[in-house]
């Protein structure tokens, strides 16, 4: 009887250990690692700006938290509240894409300069006047542009 | 469908409006700061938003801010999760907006001061008329916007599960730092 009951307690204790393991796993989940990952979609600036143009609806329903990679002209390039500001245009219209980088491309922020030719990586959170991209990495074959 | 369509064509108007006849009048930011803090027994919840656009026309002191629900950075990925999905239905409503005025703002030149600001903020598809004070700093090119004020979740329509109630607090406070530069 003792032994029995001691078996329960146990197989108890392994169970509240357990999902405790999970449910501090999944508190604690991470956000997705934008280096590693493989984006969702790969555009040039001008194909997203036409897109958001077109119908915001529906580019957002496309576009929206998901991992994109947009090729584009440096328009203008910042540092506000020690993040860097990438903002890419297409080749017509008044809107552009506002790239904010993760801080751990500050230095490589430095290389480029206004006219350079990048391919951004991040998650687009949507429109306003422009189209906005967060946590953006730079690909780096795109450093020996002059 | 038409609330985002107007607020777009509304933005649009203002700048093009104030390209034309106030270029010098009108004052801009897309990289303006909001965040907002829960404080509460079980945890502090606190999210940053980079990526506010507000416009002021300094004659009338009207000032119109839009932010994406999207663009709020929280410490851990569930809660930006909960938040977006659960409890503001980012999908649904993806702005928050402000449409307000600064009173006395052209009282206030060239320096500081304490001033009021009164207009309507919509979160949720809920709109809400606040007045709230702002420290308001007038340089020669530039109109600086900071404080901050408390709103209460329930006058937002959004919606706490049970489960997690004692996690996130009935009033949210809401800190903001906008630094306006003369638009061309």
């Amino acid at each position: 009887m003792k032994t029995r009951n001691f078996k329960i307690l146990l197989i108890g204790l392994i169970l509240i250990i357990i999902s405790l393991f999970f449910i501090i796993n999944l508190y604690n989940k991470p956000f997705i690692d934008i280096k590693k990952s493989n984006p969702k979609l790969e555009i040039t600036a001008q194909e997203i700006l036409n897109d958001y143009q077109a119908d915001e609806i529906l580019a957002n329903e496309k576009y929206v938290d998901n991992l994109i990679q947009i090729k584009g002209e440096i328009a203008d390039i910042s540092f506000e509240n020690g993040i860097s500001i990438i903002t890419l245009k297409g080749t017509s219209g008044v809107s552009s894409i506002i790239c904010h980088l993760l801080p751990e491309d500050n230095l490589n922020v430095l290389k480029l300069k206004k006219g350079n030719q990048v391919m951004v990586k991040g998650i687009c959170t949507g429109y306003l006047i422009d189209i906005m991209m967060i946590r953006c990495i730079l690909i780096n074959d795109n450093f020996n542009e002059k | 469908m038409t609330i985002l369509m107007k607020n777009r064509i509304l933005i649009f108007w203002i700048l093009l409006i104030s390209s034309q006849l106030f270029s010098q009048e009108r004052y801009l930011t897309k990289e303006g700061y909001i965040s907002f803090f829960s404080h509460s027994l079980v945890e502090d919840i606190k999210a940053d938003n980079y990526q506010v656009l507000s416009i002021i026309d300094k004659k009338t002191g009207e000032i119109a801010i839009q932010l994406l629900m999207k663009s709020f950075m929280f410490k851990k990925a569930l809660m930006q999760e909960h938040f977006n999905q659960s409890y503001v239905e980012s999908y649904k409503y993806p702005k928050a907006t402000f449409k307000g005025f600064i009173i006395n703002l052209k009282e206030l030149d060239n320096q500081n001061g304490a001033l009021e600001i009164k207009g309507i903020l919509s979160i949720h598809g809920k709109e809400k008329e606040i007045s709230i004070k702002a420290n308001v700093q007038i340089l020669k090119d530039q109109i600086n916007l900071s404080g901050n004020f408390m709103v209460e979740v329930a006058d937002f329509d959004i919606k706490i599960p049970i489960v997690v109630r004692n996690n996130i607090a009935k009033t949210i406070k809401i800190t903001f730092d906008l630094q306006h530069k003369s638009y061309k």
